[in-house]
């Protein structure tokens, strides 16, 4: 077994924000009475904010510092989205726990095991090439270490060492002169081990491993253990599930459309490379956004061809954003989808220009649809009706077309027929044609169609109402 | 090829300064109206002006051959803005296949303008038919220009008759207007062609042939 850790250092803040300000920013939990800094974005790290600060002391060193509350559901979506994301890479995705102790917030991390997987990318360059050019795209944080344990890996990464250690002894070897700090234990064991004098892991590893289970407790031990490959790792595997449901949940409000693109950007990111895992598209999924006090507005996104690809999913979404109001900020993001299909450009792999036409109109007819509104681009179609204001119909797209005989029509059809004041006759060129029907619904017609030619040259569709209303109307042109 | 066509080619070449292939020219299915156009018919990539002096004179009639052959040949045609309903009945008579026809509804005249871009830089669309909001700029229709260029497709702009005193860079721009039984049209402007001529072609549009 090989595992490539990605770390998430930043996951706290991150889970909460996509998008990086100049502006100091740090994340918080509470602990007694206290207030505590979890971790900060770069400005706030310019201003000599660290993590594990006092935030009392934070606000005298920095007092435009602004806070959130560290939120470990939101880490927990994160996280969640990430290992379906991840499994793409690898069918075997391990999700970390979240900690529940703040001071270990930051050692939060994923794994994959990359052994199976190195041959069907074209090696470990490759693999690692594809891997952080799609990571990059969701803007996270994030170091990889690559070893022959969890434990091992996760320590890599944290180090920062981006060395492939393939078996344990080279593992032991590397890690030998690491800092004691670099593991990630609880405060309170790490605090004794510095007192003790055991400062780097080398030093550890060489202490008996009773001994240390006897003074230290038996969960360093173990952690040891499974550290070197002396004890077995059991882990929950990451299973993708069968619907997509993924949340993020900001803990602030976002007012504007141009910043909910931010997190959308991740979200649709992170939801193409479960498509990618599953192998597989969509042609409709559902954005929700949640409101502070008030119900969700639902956004449906719809494609007239499967497909994939965040960017154009997020040129539909930008589209129909910009002619949609939202009715409260929106404090969060859903996107759900159920139903998947494959997308039609990977369908024929022998592709002819023909699919990349039609591929080409679908994305032009889903970006006319999302500016416009579904409604307002459509088909055509003949109904078998004779009323003329019944024998077509708008029809979504793609049409299927069919084909009826009506006698000779006019190329307009008037929306509604249009009361004519007829003081001279005009010249009758054709008529009468009778049509009468819809006694079955509630539009019943008898009428007179005549066709009659102005003086300015044009021709129109004119019939005479022989109902109790009477009159004349104009009702097409032959254009 | 004959000393016509070759010059026609000439022409072409000067014009472009390169040897660029002919352009695509889709018959309009009117012999005495394809006479005066360049190349023999309706060309690809460029925008056309229709500017009919009133409705119902036959002004889509015009356009219905060379639709009906687009939708034959695999290609679609759209109606962005329409100020009727575009009547499918009639349209299937003409030979229009229904199912490669689209219809795009839009009010605001950036929508319209936006549509008929979108629409004439897809390569799938043989024919865009737009009938833009009253005030186009010429800028607009550099933009189209472009956008048909771009993707092979002729755009149609049906404009008002008083659009006709003013200049516009459309390829091809032709009035319309119905002198007893025929449509009468006067080339305003011909890129490549004569402008100032006038033919007239016997549309049967008036429903009583």
């Amino acid at each position: 077994m090989l595992w490539l850790c990605i770390a998430l250092p930043q996951l706290s803040l991150e889970a909460l924000r996509s998008e990086d300000s100049d502006v100091p920013l740090v994340v918080t939990a509470c602990e007694g009475s206290a207030r505590w800094i979890v971790c900060g974005n770069p400005a706030a790290l310019d201003a000599r904010l660290k993590p594990d600060m006092n935030y009392t002391v934070a606000l005298a060193l920095c007092p435009t510092v602004q806070k959130l509350e560290r939120s470990a559901a939101a880490e927990t979506a994160a996280l969640a989205r990430l290992a379906a994301w991840a499994y793409q890479f690898s069918s075997t995705v391990i999700a970390g726990e979240i900690p529940v102790d703040f001071r270990l917030a930051r050692s939060c991390a994923l794994w994959l095991e990359i052994g199976g997987s190195l041959k069907l990318f074209g090696g470990f360059r490759n693999f690692i090439a594809a891997l952080e050019h799609e990571l990059k795209l969701l803007h996270y944080s994030y170091q990889l270490g690559i070893g022959p344990t969890l434990e091992g890996a996760a320590l890599l990464a944290r180090g920062e060492i981006r060395v492939v250690m393939p078996s344990i002894a080279a593992l032991q070897l590397r890690i030998r002169n690491l800092p004691i700090a670099l593991l990630a234990l609880e405060p309170e064991i790490a605090g004794a081990l510095h007192t003790a004098g055991v400062r780097t892991i080398g030093l550890l590893l060489e202490l008996p491993r009773a001994a240390v289970s006897k003074r230290f407790g038996v969960q360093l031990g173990n952690f040891l253990d499974r550290l070197i490959g002396a004890a077995a790792d059991p882990r929950p595997v990451f299973r993708l599930p069968h619907r997509y449901d993924a949340r993020f949940d900001f803990e602030f409000e976002v007012k504007s459309t141009e910043a909910l693109l931010f997190p959308l950007r991740r979200m649709l990111h992170e939801f193409a490379g479960f498509l990618r895992a599953r192998d597989t598209g969509v042609q409709r999924f559902t954005l929700t956004f949640a409101h502070r006090g008030a119900t969700s507005t639902p956004l449906d996104v719809g494609l007239s061809l499967a497909d994939r690809d965040a960017n154009r999913f997020l040129t539909l979404v930008r589209e129909q954003l910009e002619h949609f109001e939202l009715p409260a900020p929106t404090i969060g993001l859903g996107l759900t989808a159920d139903q998947f299909a494959m997308p039609a450009a990977l369908q024929a792999d022998l592709a002819q220009g023909g699919l990349q036409q039609s591929e080409e109109l679908a994305h032009t007819i889903d970006r006319l649809a999302a500016r416009l509104g579904t409604q307002h681009v459509h088909g055509l179609r003949q109904v078998a009706d004779h009323r003329p204001e019944a024998s077509w119909a708008a029809t979504p797209l793609p049409n299927p077309g069919g084909n009826l005989q009506f006698p000779e029509r006019p190329l307009w059809l008037l929306q509604e027929p249009k009361p004519l004041q007829l003081s001279v006759m005009p010249q009758i060129v054709a008529g009468p044609e009778r049509i009468e029907g819809g006694w079955w619904d509630t539009g019943d017609v008898q009428r007179d169609y005549y066709v009659v030619h102005l003086s300015n040259g044009s021709s129109l569709w004119v019939y005479q109402d022989l109902g109790e209303h009477g009159g004349w109307y104009l009702h097409g042109f032959w254009s | 090829m004959n000393r016509a066509e070759t010059l026609q080619h000439l022409a072409w070449l000067c014009r472009n300064g390169r040897t660029a292939v002919a352009p695509i020219i889709e018959a309009s299915g009117w012999t005495e109206l394809d006479a005066v156009l360049p190349g023999g018919g309706w060309q690809a990539g460029t925008v056309v002006e229709l500017m009919p002096a009133a409705i119902g004179i036959g002004e889509l009639q015009l356009l219905m051959p060379a639709l009906a052959r687009i939708t034959r040949a695999e290609r679609h045609v759209t109606l962005i803005a329409p100020p009727y309903i575009p009547f499918a009945p009639a349209l299937s008579q003409q030979g229009v296949r229904l199912e490669r026809l689209l219809v795009i509804q839009a009010q605001r005249a950036e929508d319209i303008l936006w549509a008929a871009e979108q629409s004439l830089r897809c390569r799938s669309f043989g024919a865009v038919l737009a009938w833009p909001a009253a005030k186009i700029r010429d800028r607009d229709i550099r933009r189209l220009q472009l956008a048909a260029e771009a993707g092979g497709s002729t755009g149609f702009l049906y404009r008002t008759v008083d659009a006709a005193r003013e200049a516009s860079p459309a390829a091809l721009r032709l009035k319309l207007q119905r002198v007893a039984s025929a449509l009468q049209i006067d080339v305003v402007k011909c890129r490549g062609g004569r402008s100032g001529v006038s033919v007239k072609v016997e549309a049967p549009c008036s429903g009583c042939a």
